[in-house]
């Protein structure tokens, strides 16, 4: 492989799709995380995180786990923290 | 009536103790009793199932969970199992267990269940090893769900998975992960014999409600499906079909009252 088809390859590697899917496997499988359930956005130059976990500590490892895959992208974490509160109803089932 | 509250999918560790807490401590204010739909760690270590049966300790009514995909990454399933059971948790895989409450039997049926999709979009029992082994996963778990339905001798039976039956309650998930998800072996296995709720978690994005082909009620409690720390779902055993009226509707092909009729005929 020449060293201009090498950086070809790379670009395509490089769309955003791919950087999108890379970021949700490490956030599934980095024991830090351990989240399948947060959605990743890519857009130029930004990275959407969403999605819900249980304590501000696991959101801000979120970001950081981001980080460290994705050092150039702008970090917009809108996962929010689990409502853990008593219900107020209930749903009879006749 | 039978009040029955349940959640899945609380990814507990030693950073979340205490988080459902608050709210269980007015559990027998809700519920006659709590299940928990599996993914109860965040990914299945022995230190999280700590968090897990000191959250769960000394609650005033029954607790009875299954197991979901989290809690067997660290491949310690077993001992996390056998761990909960020392903590007083009735943890179900395959089996089932019927509590009486004020005269009436509760049968709960569990297995953590497996994907394999949904009927015309699903796997099959067919082509590479790891297909066949996926898909045969599935087929095992279900049968044992059936069989395990089956052996309940009880008023109300509910069902309980990880992994959803039916594709109703995955509505948010997106749809090409819908075989990851669930199967729908688990709903012919819980609709053959016939119940009168299926709860379910896994689907984090999903929705609560559903329905089974045959007519069974699914719940998707996974918790931020629901937003709270449980949901409450009341059986009202009170309105028991009896043959005759059962015979009337059975016109409906699918319908509830013949799923219904087939539980009361059975016990």
């Amino acid at each position: 492989m020449t060293h201009d088809a090498a950086k070809h390859d790379a670009a395509k590697h490089d769309a955003p799709q791919y950087a999108a899917m890379r970021l949700q496997q490490a956030l599934a499988e980095d024991p830090r995380t351990a989240e399948l359930g947060i959605k990743v956005t890519v857009r130029p130059g930004e990275v959407f995180l969403r999605g819900e976990v249980m304590t501000e500590e696991r959101r801000d490892r979120l970001a950081e786990v981001v980080a460290e895959h994705a050092p150039d992208l702008r970090i917009h974490n809108e996962v929010r923290l689990a409502d853990c509160a008593e219900p107020t109803g209930e749903e009879t089932l006749r | 009536m039978i009040r029955i509250a349940a959640v899945g999918d609380i990814h507990l560790d030693d950073g979340a103790r205490g988080r459902l807490r608050p709210a269980l401590e007015h559990l027998p204010n809700h519920a006659d009793v709590l299940l928990l739909a599996g993914d109860l760690t965040r990914h299945g270590t022995l230190d999280q199932a700590h968090a897990v049966a000191d959250e769960f300790a000394d609650l005033a009514v029954p607790v009875v969970a299954v197991l979901g995909n989290h809690d067997y990454h660290a491949d310690q399933q077993d001992a996390i199992t056998a761990l909960l059971r020392e903590h007083g948790i009735t943890v179900l895989e395959g089996d089932g267990v019927v509590l009486e409450f004020g005269g009436e039997r509760l049968g709960i049926a569990g297995v953590k269940g497996f994907g394999g999709g949904f009927a015309g979009k699903c796997g099959s029992d067919f082509g590479e090893p790891e297909m066949k082994a996926f898909i045969r996963h599935t087929k095992a778990i279900a049968a044992g769900l059936g069989d395990a339905l089956a052996a309940l001798d009880c008023d109300q039976r509910v069902a309980l998975t990880h992994y959803a039956p039916v594709n109703d309650t995955l509505r948010g998930e997106p749809p090409e992960i819908f075989p990851f998800l669930g199967s729908y072996l688990l709903a012919e296995a819980i609709d053959h014999v016939g119940a009168d709720l299926a709860v379910h978690g896994h689907a984090h994005l999903g929705t609560e409600h559903g329905i089974t082909p045959g007519g069974v009620r699914v719940r998707n409690v996974a918790q931020p499906v629901i937003r709270k720390a449980y949901a409450v779902y009341c059986l009202d055993g009170s309105d028991t079909v009896s043959p005759d009226t059962a015979a009337g509707e059975m016109g409906r092909p699918g319908g509830r009252i013949t799923a219904h009729s087939g539980t009361r005929g059975s016990h």
